[in-house]
Formats: structure tokens, sequence, C-alpha cells
């Protein structure tokens, strides 16, 4: 007999989420991914300054700070035909390399662990063994049986007053916990520890920005951050070397206490592995530019398009064949329409759910704020897995080493990338890639400085009285959690239709018009529920995609006048 | 027929207050541009031009302010040409014959001014309506002014403005209305030029001297 | 032969407390281990014990219920790049955070039982915060939360809390949901729950040191604190930006970046002409400074975009320009170039005017100087 359950809210991820799941014998045999609210920034962008909107997008969110000002900048820019100086493009790779570590170790220990790790065990664990473990995986030098011993006792004081805060009423003690007391302690460790260093290394936003989350520094043409090793009040010999320190504060957590952690829990869940493959398609727009030649050529990570799990086959990846399917979307197209690509996209809200409160949503017909982007009509999964994918088949050297490292650790076949594990594990090969590849961009920064290469900023099309009557521009970035891409359209200097399609709207879309699932959904299908009235292996799947749903909820369009018309109704 | 006599039409409040606004409309207007678009730069950190143009602007700023209070008290003590009932043509029949005859004038439709000895009808609206947009921006640029220490006398004098506006929004209507004034300022000049050479009747003149020649027939 | 801990029992701690830990199956001398453990790590000196046996025995931490509607999670993001306390030390030693989406282990009905149970138990005693707006359209549909609306959960969570915190410009003011055309009608928690006592700590995002600082005086002086007309408490936005800006030297000499990148711009001039919004915006922003003091928009050579007033979405774009757009007129006319055309229009009517009276003949006036002959 099979019986509906909704978990609402997800928690640990940003923004709201809702899932509802068909489980029978045991098992999720249909899912749906609800997005449960809705902003509409991208009406409001409309007739505005383009040189604005990034400050406007970057709020899509506040977790994946700074990609949407990245995306959005650069669809300026390439709808103006800017050229940004090479300072420039060093100064957003930092600060979007930096980006995806920091965030990447946040949704590890802070997002994700707790579906892996059981704090209530940790309590009876063993501190010297805990310590003999940590010892025997990495040369952390925090690994003492003192130092375990320490945050046990700070969590066994913090239990002992009955009041567990954040840490109430989770799934401990679920079957499905598999990992020993003293592993579990080690975690809780670094979980804390973690907290601590991400202050830290993101501080690398401030220098270079002026704050972290929504940094204030971004521009259409360059960044604002001067550059002079002859000022106080630019980045300058002093603020490099501050840089780089936490540079390395950043990379030697990475590889000496987050890859070893992902490393150590992985072999007690390699049954996860087998789970969670979704809809096997993977999308990737490539990021990091390694010189400042026009086009993608020279992006770190290769742009690319693989289907059906075929990684003999890297497809180049075309923007025009992208479209968003509204089917199952609290939206409407003007036309009647069931999809558009985004150039011509609308965001006109028709809420036809149930009004709340309410217990179960209509999943046949209309269910989600969230739309259903899809590449040649398919649906796409894009992020951490989907990048290091497309890098590894495209034979980039880095990507294949790190993954080869990996798997070789783990004993897995390259087959098992395509799950929830596998999501998990390739997070951490794309922390890793960019913890070692950070230190390069700030050497050529440095490199530029010296030899007198201070600009930071194109202003030659700064006025508005510079550009063509009509533009429209494409803007992509590879955020931590994946393919992002924003469409902008300008007319007479002012906004006409702008668009984002974000890593989190293709893996949280609900099903389109074929019907065909999203890779949320898709993924959820074949899950184990042991119990469904505490469904953790739900929560795994879900977040090994590090669900990002404000961002998600992308509203745009077109004819603003529309959004009255229809909220009249 | 009588010959023309001099009269004493404007007294001296009047013609005080009148150059007050004269003096303190420009510099207020030069220095204000140069706050909203400051268009010198200074290489020598020793300088202290915005400094100096702000010190300007504030102090002109409550030299404008006492003339404007000080004309406005004048409306109760002044004579019949300084007094409300003068700044308001709307109010009477006669009133209204004049402002359709000055208008007809203007716009060429009519040769004959309508004769009076103060200001003529429309003059007279234009000038109620100034001294509304006076008060407009003293009022918002001290409600901006007092931004400078929450509590200040200004602050709470003015400064429930800025809910009501927006800061941003009373920077613009200030702006706006500086160009609005030098607008007028360029009309004023002119129509009394205008006058002065159709009128004959020297009133470029009296804003000097206070005397104007009036028609014992036509009043 | 002195025994500490027997003088440290005697001395401090109190009979009561210890009784009740031996009921619990915890020794004397174990809690009493644990306590000089505590004391030691905290850097107090022994004299302490007793408070902090006391303090963990009466466990006063605030229960604290942070709820999320039309954010951006920057806010949380903000809290937890606290540092004086930090975010580790907030969440374990501070305060009880029953209800967090974000970082909380609990998801679904397990989630929505704590926060029910904090609203009940603590009835009028538990801290609300809120990030993010909340929408009055399409009947809460705009954010719902485990099925029910934010509305409803806000008056609830909200109108049962001994005060609540609004955090970041969204539900402060609205924020970015309700700039214009605001379309899911989305208002301020103060707006949707006006019976609330509020504090609004606007900011995108807001400070976490301002939250920090806000939480503490709270736990200290046991009320909020004092607000501007705004909701803001004087002690983090009762002051201009611009009148605290370390480049405000620069903008009284008369010195300004033209350009961004330009050598005024590296030199540290002030940013007035790229569009500053200081001069409109009280914020402690140049005085505290985010991520532990390291900088602020200003110094990172950008202009302030006034994020902590109200509507600044609407009334401070467009961001690079010193004035907001006239309305009705197109993104490029600024006042000024408006306002030199209107001075120039009238000039030349007024010239065209003056040449036409100049040449018409026959004006009335002109006979009755005739008749003066």
């Amino acid at each position: 007999m099979a019986k509906k359950i909704a978990v609402d809210p997800i928690t640990r991820i940003e923004g709201h989420l809702r899932i509802e799941a068909q489980i029978e014998g045991g098992k999720i045999v249909d899912a749906w991914s609800s997005s449960t609210a809705f902003r509409g920034i991208e009406t409001i962008l409309k007739g505005r300054d383009p040189r604005d909107a990034h400050h406007f997008v970057q709020r899509f969110c506040g977790v994946c700070t700074t990609v949407h000002s990245m995306a959005s900048i650069r669809a300026v820019e390439d709808a103006l035909k800017i050229q940004i100086p090479d300072n420039a493009r060093l100064i957003r790779n930092i600060i979007m390399g930096i980006q995806n570590v920091q965030d990447h170790v946040i949704h590890f220990y802070h997002l994700h662990a707790l579906d892996w790790v059981d704090i209530v065990s940790a309590l009876s664990a063993d501190p010297k063994k805990t310590a003999q473990i940590a010892q025997s995986i990495s040369d952390y030098p925090k690994s003492s049986a003192t130092y375990f011993k320490g945050i046990q006792d700070r969590v066994k004081a913090f239990v002992g007053t009955g009041r567990l805060g954040p840490f109430a009423n989770a799934y401990w003690g679920h079957k499905a916990y598999k990992l020993p007391p003293e592993a579990n302690l080690m975690a809780v460790a670094h979980y804390l520890e973690a907290l601590e260093w991400q202050k830290d290394v993101i501080k690398i936003h401030a220098i270079l920005g002026s704050k972290n989350p929504h940094p204030q520094t971004f521009l259409v043409g360059g960044m604002s951050m001067p550059v002079d090793p002859d000022s106080q009040n630019a980045i300058n010999a002093d603020k490099l070397a501050l840089i780089t320190k936490l540079l390395k504060k950043a990379r030697a957590f990475v590889e000496q206490v987050y890859i070893p952690d992902l490393l150590a829990v992985a072999p007690a869940y390699l049954d996860w592995a087998g789970i969670g493959g979704g809809v096997g398609n993977y999308l990737c727009y490539g990021d990091f530019p390694m010189d400042n030649s026009p086009g993608t050529g020279s992006l770190y990570f290769p742009r690319g398009v693989i289907m059906g799990k075929d990684l003999a086959n890297v497809m180049e990846m075309d923007e025009t064949k992208i479209t968003e399917d509204v089917t199952r979307s609290w939206y409407q197209y003007n036309d009647g329409a069931a999809d558009k690509h985004p150039y011509d996209g609308e965001t006109n809200p028709n809420y036809t759910g149930p009004q709340p409160p309410y217990d179960f949503l209509d999943t046949d017909g209309k269910y989600s704020w969230v739309k259903s982007p899809r590449y040649m009509g398919e649906p796409m999964e894009v992020g951490p897995l989907a990048r290091v994918l497309v890098a590894y088949a495209s034979g980039n050297a880095d990507a294949k080493a790190t993954v080869d490292f990996v798997l070789g650790k783990l004993g897995a076949p390259a087959s098992a990338l395509f799950s929830t594990l596998g999501r998990t594990a390739a997070r951490g090969v794309d922390c890793l890639m960019l913890a070692q590849k950070c230190e390069l961009w700030v050497q050529q920064l440095a490199d530029n400085m010296g030899r007198g290469i201070l600009e930071v900023h194109n202003g030659e099309k700064w006025d508005p009285s510079t550009w063509p009557k009509e533009a429209q521009g494409f803007g992509y970035h590879e955020a931590p959690r994946g393919a992002l891409g924003h469409w902008i359209r300008i007319e007479d200097g002012a906004i006409k239709n702008y668009q984002a399609v974000v890593p989190s709207t293709w893996n949280a879309g609900p099903r389109d018009a074929a019907g065909k699932m999203g890779p949320y959904e898709s993924a959820l299908i074949g899950t184990p529920v042991a119990d469904e009235t505490q469904p953790l292996e739900i929560l795994r799947t879900i977040h090994s995609f590090d669900p990002c749903l404000a961002c998600a909820v992308h509203v745009l369009d077109g004819r603003g006048n529309e959004i009255i018309k229809v909220r009249a109704l | 027929m009588k010959a023309l006599e001099l009269r004493y039409v404007w007294e001296w409040p009047v013609r005080l207050t009148h150059w007050f606004n004269v003096i303190a409309i420009i510099v207020l207007s030069v220095t204000g541009y140069y706050i909203g678009d400051p268009f010198v730069s200074v290489p020598s950190t020793n300088s202290y031009v915005m400094g100096w143009m702000r010190f300007l602007h504030f102090v002109f700023a409550y030299v404008f302010a006492i003339s404007w209070v000080v004309r406005i008290v004048w409306m109760f003590f002044g004579n019949q040409y300084a007094r409300f009932p003068a700044f308001a043509p709307w109010a009477t029949r006669e009133g209204w014959k004049h402002i359709v005859g000055t208008f007809n004038y203007y716009t060429f439709l009519k040769k004959k001014v309508p004769y009076v000895v103060g200001h003529n009808a429309l003059a007279a609206m234009a000038y109620s309506g100034v001294f509304v947009l006076f008060l407009i921006q003293i009022v918002s640029g001290f409600a901006l002014y007092g931004q400078f220490q929450p509590g200040s006398f200004w602050d709470s004098a003015f400064g429930w403005l800025l809910p009501m506006f927006g800061n941003q929004g009373l920077r613009l209507t200030h702006h706006i209305i500086m160009w609005l004034l030098i607008g007028f300022a360029i009309h004023h000049v002119y129509s009394g030029w205008l006058m002065d050479t159709k009128e004959k009747n020297g009133v470029m003149g009296s804003i000097f001297g206070g005397y104007k020649f009036i028609d014992p027939d036509e009043e | 032969m002195h025994d500490p801990e027997r003088s440290l029992q005697e001395g401090s701690v109190s009979e009561e407390i210890l009784q009740k830990w031996e009921a619990r199956g915890v020794s004397r001398r174990d809690f009493l281990k644990f306590c000089s453990v505590m004391t030691a790590s905290l850097a107090l000196p022994a004299s302490f014990m007793g408070q902090i046996a006391e303090a963990i025995e009466a466990d006063n931490r605030p229960p604290v219920i942070w709820m999320e509607f039309q954010g951006c999670t920057g806010d949380s993001e903000a809290f937890l790049r606290a540092n004086q306390p930090t975010a580790a030390e907030l969440i374990l030693d501070y305060l009880s955070v029953d209800y967090h989406e974000t970082i909380m282990a609990a998801a679904g009905h397990q989630a929505e039982a704590a926060k029910h149970k904090t609203v009940e138990e603590y009835k009028g005693k538990y801290i609300a915060i809120v990030e993010g707006s909340i929408p009055m359209g399409a009947g809460g549909a705009y954010c719902t939360i485990a099925g029910d609306s934010a509305l409803n959960i806000a008056r609830k969570v909200c109108g049962n809390a001994a005060a609540t915190i609004a955090v970041g410009s969204c539900s402060s003011y609205g924020g970015i949901p309700a700039a214009a055309p605001n379309p899911t009608g989305a208002v301020s928690v103060s707006e949707a729950v006006p019976g609330a006592t509020v504090i609004n700590l606007p900011g995108c995002p807001l400070n976490a040191e301002n939250l920090t600082a806000a939480i503490v005086h709270f736990l200290t002086f046991k009320k909020l604190p004092a607000t501007d007309q705004f909701g803001r408490p004087k002690f983090a936005y009762g002051k201009r930006i611009h009148d605290n800006c370390e480049r405000r030297g620069h903008f009284d000499a008369g010195q300004y970046a033209e350009g961004f990148g330009d050598a005024g711009h590296r030199q540290g001039w002030c940013l007035y002409k790229l569009g500053c919004k200081g001069p409109e915006t009280f914020h402690n922003c140049p005085t505290v400074r985010y991520n532990e003091g390291t900088s602020w928009p200003i110094q990172a050579g950008h202009g302030c975009i006034g994020c902590s007033e109200p509507q600044f979405w609407d009334t401070m774009t467009p961001f690079y320009r010193r004035l907001p757009q006239v309305p009705g007129f197109g993104i490029e006319a600024t006042a000024d170039k408006l306002g030199l055309g209107l001075a120039a229009a009238t000039a030349v009517a007024f010239g065209a005017h003056g040449v036409a009276s100049a040449l018409r003949k026959g004006d009335e006036t002109d006979t009755k100087v005739k008749k003066e002959d």
C-alpha cells in the first residue's frame, strides 16, 4: 500500500523547499519537489539601470552570494561588448574560487553532515580512539585526545541541559546512521572547527569586496577594488599577503580535514553510491578563465554537456537550446506556450495550489514556484558533479588526477559518481581543485601589479549614452551549486527583460509538459525509506544537491503590468 | 488730466528682503550646484573647497530663511502693495479681470496692459508661487541639514519630512526647485525690463529706490 | 593538608545544587571538577565557580525562534560570521536556538514540533528573529512553510514572543521583494504583526556585530535598546555614514574619484561622484565594519548603496548617480540636465517674447506717454 508523505520544511538548505513522496515497500516510487516561496525580483528589475542589476540579483541568495552578481555583470558585458581588464578577471576568479571553497565546506559540515553523523552517538566515543583515527587519516595538528575530549565535554554539557536547540528532534539513533561513535565525535569536532574556519577564510571577500555576505565590489566592466602597490587604500603588498595567508588556511583545512573526513565517512555509506542517480544528464557552463582572451577557450573548468551518463561524448553547450517550461509551475506564459527561451521568458505568477494552511499540494496540477529548465527538451543536473564530470571527461588533468585519487581511495569505479554519494564526493573534488588554484591567481595579480598594470575597470562604456539602442547578452557562471545563467535585454539604457536560470532551478524543477521529472524528483525514485516518519534518506539525497531555493525562484519578466492583472484574478 | 506722480510703493523692508533674496539665491544656487555635482576636483589635500561651499551654503541658508520670514511678517505690517491681498488677485472680481487682461497682453492677444500700481496680476500670482517654493526650499534644506546630528533643533523641526518623502526625495526636490527658481529669475528680470519699457513707470528703478510713476487718471 | 576541591565545594557551590546533580546520577566530585574546568576555560577566577554552577543549573539561555520568510538567507550567513561572541558560542552557550531552518538538524514535522514546543512552553519569554519580508498577496501562497503562510506563522510566533528582532532590510522594511512594483505585496514584520514588540536591524545583510550587540543588550539589561524613528537601535544607526567616513577629509577638501580605478580612486578619494549614498544613510559601517572589522564598502572603493534605509531599492537607485531618476523621464535624464534645459528654454522663450514685444507697434501704454506731453 503506497503512502504519501510530505517533508516541509526541508531544513539545512537555503530557502523554502517541500518534498512530497509516494512510498511503497520501503522505497520511494514517486516524488514531487516544490518550492514554496516567490519574490518576483526579475519583475522588480524591469526599467532599471542595467549597471544596478547586479546589486538586485545578488539578493537572489545570501548563501551563494556573489554568484548572481558575477552572472549579471557578465550578461551586461556580453550585451555591450565590454572587455574587462586582466586584474578584474583575476580578482573575480579569487572571489569566485574562495566562494566555492567556503560554500562547499559549510555545505559538507553544517548542511549535509548531520544526515550521516549522529551527534548523540558521539557522546559515547572514546576520545583517545578518535584521536587515533584522526591521526591515521591526516596530519592536521589539532587531532589530540585532549582536543577531542574537550569537544566531547562541551557537547556533553550542552546535551546535559536537556535543551538541544538546533539539534533537538532530529533523527538521532536512526538505524541508517552507520558511523562508529569515534568517527561521529571526529565529525562533530570538525563541525565546530569549520564554523570558525568559514568566517575566517571568507574575509578574503571582505578584503577584495568590502564584506560577506553580499560583497559590494562588482561593476559592469570590472571591479571597484583598486590595486596599487603604492597606496594604502588599494590592494597592495600587505593585503596580498593577508589574502595569501587566508588562502593557505583555506587550503590546509580542505586538504587536512574536509577531504580526509569525506574519505573516512564514505566507506561506511558505499551503498549510497548506487542510490540517487537521477536524470543522468549533466550541464556545465564552465568558468574561471585562465587568461583574458575573449570566448570560453581558456576556462579552467571547461564548458560542456553530457547526456545519458555518456562520459565518452562531451557535447558543446549552446545556450540557445535552453528553455523553461511552466506546465507544472505556478506561472503562465501570455501566449499559452509551455516553454520559452530565457530571452523571451515571462514570469506571470498564477497560483493554483491550495490556500494555506494545507496538508498536501495538488501534485496532479501545478505544484511549484520553480520553473522547469530543459536543454534540448531534457532535464539536466548541474552542480559540482556536472562540473567535475565534464572536466574529467574532457581530459582536464587536474580533474582527472583528483577524481582518480578519490575513486582510488574509495575503491570505486567512475560510475559510482552518478549517485548521492558521488555528488557529495564530487563536491569535495571541486573544492580541492579550487582551493589549490586560487594562489595562482593571487600570484598573477601580484605580477601584474609589479609590472605597473593597475587597471581594474574598463569605463569606456560606463556612460549609457555610449550604448546601442538595443542589446542583449548572456552571462554565465559556475556557482557552487552549478551552472548559472542570466539573460538580459537592454533597450534605451534600461532593462527591458531579465531572466535568470539558476542551478537549483535546473535541479529542483518540477515535471515538464512531457511529464519528465526534474533531477531531485528523479534522484529520489528508488531511495529507500526505512521509517516513513523519519525520512532521513530523503534528506541525504536532496542535500547531496545542496539546494538553494531562494535562487531558484526567480521571476522575471517582461511585461510588468501582467503581474497586476494576474494578481487581480 | 493730471501729471504723473511719484509714489513710494516698495517700502524699505520689501526692497531689503528682495536684495537679500537675490544675493542668497545666487550664492545658494552656485554653492548648491557644487554640492550636488562638485565640478572642480582639487589635487591638494590642503584645500577645503567642499567645506567652504557647504559653509557658505549653510550661512546663506540662514540669510535666505530670515529674509523670507521678515518678508512674510511684513505682509501683515506693510502698505497695501506689500500685504497678503496684493498676492492673491484671484480672490476678487477686479483681480480676475486683471489676470485675464495681463494674460491677453503677454500672449499678444490684446495691446492694453491693465493698469496697476503694485504688481500686475500675473506677477502677483507668480510671486505667491515663488514664496511657496522658497518655503519648500528652506524646509527641505534644513531637514537635510539636520541629519548631521539626529535630535538637533533642525532635525526635530523638520526631520519628520525624511520618512515622508525620503532622504533622496527631499534632495531631488531641493535640486529641482533650484532650477525652477533660476527659471523664475530669468523670467522676472525680463518681465521687469518689458514693463519698464512698455509702461514707462520706472519699475526697474523702483526696486532700488522704492518709487514708481503713477498715473492718477488710471488709478 | 589543603584540599582545593573541598574548599571550593564549601565556599561556592550550594549544597542544594550538588544534591540535585547527585539525584541525576552525577557525583559531587565529577560535577565540581566539571565546574572548575569550565571556570578555567572561561579564564575566570575560581570565585566564579558558584555562578557557573548556578548558570548551568538554571540554564537560563533564552529560547530563540529564527524564521526566514521571503529572504535570501544572507542574514543567517551574516550571523554565522559573528565574532564576539561567535556563532558557535551563541548557538551553544548564549542562546537556545530552537528553530532555525538553515542550521537545525530536524526537518519536516519534527522541525515544526520543536517550534510549537517553544512557543507553548516559553510563551512571552522567547526571542523571535525574523529574516525576510512577509507577502500579503495571493492569500499568503507566495511564501508557505509546512503548508502554512508566512503571515500566519509570523502572527503566531512574533505575537507570543517577548521581543522580535527583524534582521535585515526585508523584515525591517520589506526590502527587495517590496521594491516597486512589489509583485507579492511584501511587507515588514511590524506591518504584518502590528501588535508585536519589534526592533529593526536593517542592512543588506545586517551586520552580525549589531545582532550580537542587540542580543547582549537584551540579555544584560532585560529590555530592547532605544530606537530612532525607523525602529532602529541608536547604538548602531544613530549616525550618518558620511559623518564617520574615513574619506570625509577628501570630501571636504574637494577631492573626488571620477572613475573606478583612476588615480584619485586608487588614493582613496571620496566616492561622492560615483554615486555614494553615505550622505543619505544611517549605519555604523565605518566604525564597526564587516567580517571582524576587515572592511566595508567604501573601503573597497565602492560607494554606499544605502542598504539600511527604508525602501532603499527604490529611493537610492540608480546606485551610481547622486540623485534619483526624475519620475516620468528616461533613465538618462538627470535632474541637472532637465534643470539646465528648463533654464535655457525659459531664457529662449522670453528672449523671443522680448523681441516680439519690442517690434510690435501701438501698445496702449505708448499712447499714454504721449498724453503726458
